[in-house]
């Protein structure tokens, strides 16, 4: 058996000399390929950026835009995707990383050879071209508090809730909010920062008991994807909706039932299929030599007037103003 | 010996009609030697943690490594948590880097040691005692760390570790394989390998034959821990950062690549040749898969059948049925005898 494997050996050698020889005849394709990865694929928020990379891809023919992510939630699977891309030659990566710190090496290397790299969700990114921000984090929070002042007739007791106290973009909405609920002097915060760990049941929970303490409560203002749905289930079961006001961020299809009913009075967030589309624009502008300034139009909803800063590395921070506040008469334009 | 053949031929024919159906795919450029050497510098992690794997699936007793991803992970933040607070990784970058690997290392075997005492002195299940330790070593990196990446930078002998070549071949690669040589080394030409093999075709014997039962579990769980600190290196090295959470899908695909290597999950047989080849055929799949733009999905799809393929392989030695003269010759075998 020993001699076999080794002909087996010898062969599959020759034929991969063969083939390696076969390579140099071959040239690249002409078209500068920009690859978005995202941090998993099949999931609704993602399945909506896709969207926006095939609607961009038929508005520019002179480019190649795909997307891929991994199967499983895992930054190691992404690492190995963008190297494999790393390695085909791509021109242009738009990435939206699952964990910033993971793919710093990887960047390094590709933008060494040349690549260009934009992300997104990610300002704390160091090896970066760009890095593509839907809005500040400071004005969404702020934008998300006024809305509930407004409901809340700029007085009374309100509360926040975020995903974990480590999650700095949370930490920064409800930060703004504070900020902002300090313009007026009704407003009242009570027992802010409550963890909700982006899972509904427990917010449900935990916003029963806040009812319950303070019967007068009048707002709440949530950051994690799944808070309104959890502290809206309290809000109807207790009979509140309409009297207590819920702002926070969601998505729209499933929060359209309490929408709907009133317990939720609005839902604050950005469209992945404009950010895609986003990512894809800058990622063209950088291939061609163009630079990015402040003010500038990319071309994209919500992307019109971009404000350009230093990133946390040598590249840009980008920042549009993609946010979206939908309420029971506008999330039907919005459904994903 | 006729099925140890089998597997190495098929797993070498696989390799090679991988290779030869990625350069159709991409028209040549997977065979450019800038992917060639990506994918041999994305092998070791895994390969590292599956050869850990083997080990202690050739323990026998139902021998498996749950926590070498967890432990791999704890050796790199523990390792540059300590470090770095005595020495700046940009000043003395030299000197950062060889106290990093040390203490990987020295982190790694100590979470060996307490695996293999653990199973050997308290009689635990490993699948039991292994997934323990996988989240009691997790939880102390989240500690440690405080739950966020932590810096290794890219001080001078860790930063060519990770980026630099000898040869045209990555030294991560080079790495990997000098360690699977000495663990395959150590198996075959000590009395460790020995004791090791057979203990795990019947422990009971190897009990009255009067091999040293305690003292091998707990060499073999501390390699497998050893070579989890290695891979930490590997990982801090590449991606500059290291993390608590990284790599959370390898603990059931390094499983995945010692079971298609062909090594016995029943204990005592098992060639790190194999789970060598068997790493670098996985590897191969992922990135054609990645190449031709497909989904990552099929890739799961792909590992499964790949899988059934050689359990088939393994049971009806198709390798020795398709070579045809020899059919006759060694007709096929059933699966060797195992432990009553």
């Amino acid at each position: 058996m020993k001699s076999f494997s080794k002909k087996l050996l010898a062969g599959t050698t020759v034929a991969a000399v063969a083939l390696v020889g076969s390579i140099g005849t071959l040239v690249a394709q002409e078209k500068p390929v920009i690859a978005t990865v995202v941090k998993i694929s099949g999931i609704p928020w993602f399945d909506r950026m896709n969207t926006g990379v095939v609607a961009y891809q038929e508005a520019n023919s002179d480019v190649v835009a795909t997307q891929s992510g991994p199967a499983t939630a895992d930054s190691a699977q992404q690492l190995q995707i963008v190297n494999d891309l790393v390695a085909k030659g791509v021109n242009a990566l738009a990435v939206v990383p699952m964990d910033p710190a993971v793919l710093e090496g990887t960047f390094q290397r590709a933008m060494e050879r040349g690549i260009v790299v934009v992300t997104h969700e990610a300002d704390n990114q160091v090896n970066t071209n760009a890095d593509v921000e839907a809005f500040d984090n400071a004005d969404y929070g702020a934008a998300l508090n006024e809305r509930l002042a407004e409901c809340m007739s700029k007085e009374g007791k309100w509360t926040s809730f975020v995903g974990s106290l480590g999650s700095r973009t949370h930490m920064q909405w409800v930060g703004a909010g504070e900020e902002n609920a300090k313009k007026y002097a009704g407003m009242t915060l009570v027992d802010p920062n409550n963890e909700s760990f982006d899972d509904a049941n427990g917010t449900y929970e935990k916003a029963k008991e806040i009812l319950r303490k303070h019967p007068d409560i009048k707002g709440f203002q949530t950051s994690a994807g799944n808070d309104v749905l959890g502290v809206g289930r309290a809000i109807d079961e207790a009979g509140l909706s309409g009297k207590v006001c819920l702002v926070g961020t969601g998505l729209p299809n499933p929060s359209a039932d309490l929408l709907e009913s009133g317990a939720i009075t609005a839902i604050g967030f950005w469209d992945p299929q404009k950010a895609g589309m986003a990512m894809n624009a800058v990622a063209k502008l950088l291939l061609e030599k163009k630079e990015v300034t402040d003010g500038m139009d990319l071309g994209v909803a919500g992307y019109n007037k971009v404000s350009v800063k230093q990133g946390a590395g040598k590249g840009l921070l980008i920042l549009g103003n993609g946010m979206v506040l939908a309420d029971k008469a506008t999330y039907k334009e919005h459904l994903f | 010996m006729q099925k140890t053949g089998g597997q190495l031929a098929m797993l070498l024919v696989i390799n090679g009609l991988l290779l030869i159906a990625g350069s159709l795919i991409s028209s040549g450029s997977f065979l450019s030697i800038f992917n060639l050497q990506s994918m041999a510098s994305q092998v070791p992690e895994i390969g590292l943690l599956a050869i850990g794997v083997m080990l202690a699936m050739c323990a026998g007793n139902g021998g498996i490594d749950l926590s070498g991803i967890a432990l791999a992970n704890l050796s790199g933040v523990m390792s540059a948590v300590i470090m770095s607070s005595f020495l700046s990784a940009t000043d003395n970058g030299m000197a950062f880097s060889l106290a990093f690997i040390a203490g990987a290392i020295l982190v790694g075997l100590a979470g060996g040691v307490i695996n293999g005492l653990l199973i050997s002195r308290l009689n635990i299940t490993p699948i039991l005692c292994t997934l323990g330790t996988q989240m009691a070593f997790m939880g102390l990196a989240v500690v440690v760390s405080g739950g966020k990446a932590v810096m290794v930078g890219t001080p001078a002998l860790l930063s060519s570790i990770g980026n630099d070549m000898i040869a045209a071949v990555p030294i991560s690669f080079l790495i990997f394989v000098v360690v699977a040589g000495m663990v395959a080394a150590l198996l075959r030409f000590t009395p460790y390998g020995l004791w090791l093999m057979l203990m795990g075709t019947n422990p009971k014997a190897a009990v009255y034959a009067g091999f040293p039962k305690n003292g091998v579990i707990v060499a073999t769980y501390a390699m497998s821990g050893m070579l989890s600190g290695v891979a930490g290196i590997i990982i801090a090295a590449r991606n500059v950062n290291v993390k608590f959470d990284y790599g959370s899908s390898y603990l059931l695909i390094a499983i995945l690549i010692t079971v298609m290597a062909g090594v016995k999950p029943e204990g005592g047989y098992g060639r790190v040749v194999c789970v060598v080849l068997s790493a670098i055929a996985l590897q191969l799949m992922s990135s054609l898969l990645n190449f031709g733009g497909l989904s990552n999905f099929v890739r799961d799809f792909a590992w499964g059948l790949l899988l059934l393929t050689f359990l088939a392989v393994g049971r009806y030695d198709i390798a020795g049925f398709l070579s045809l003269g020899r059919r006759s010759q060694n007709p096929s075998v059933p699966v060797p005898q195992t432990p009553k």
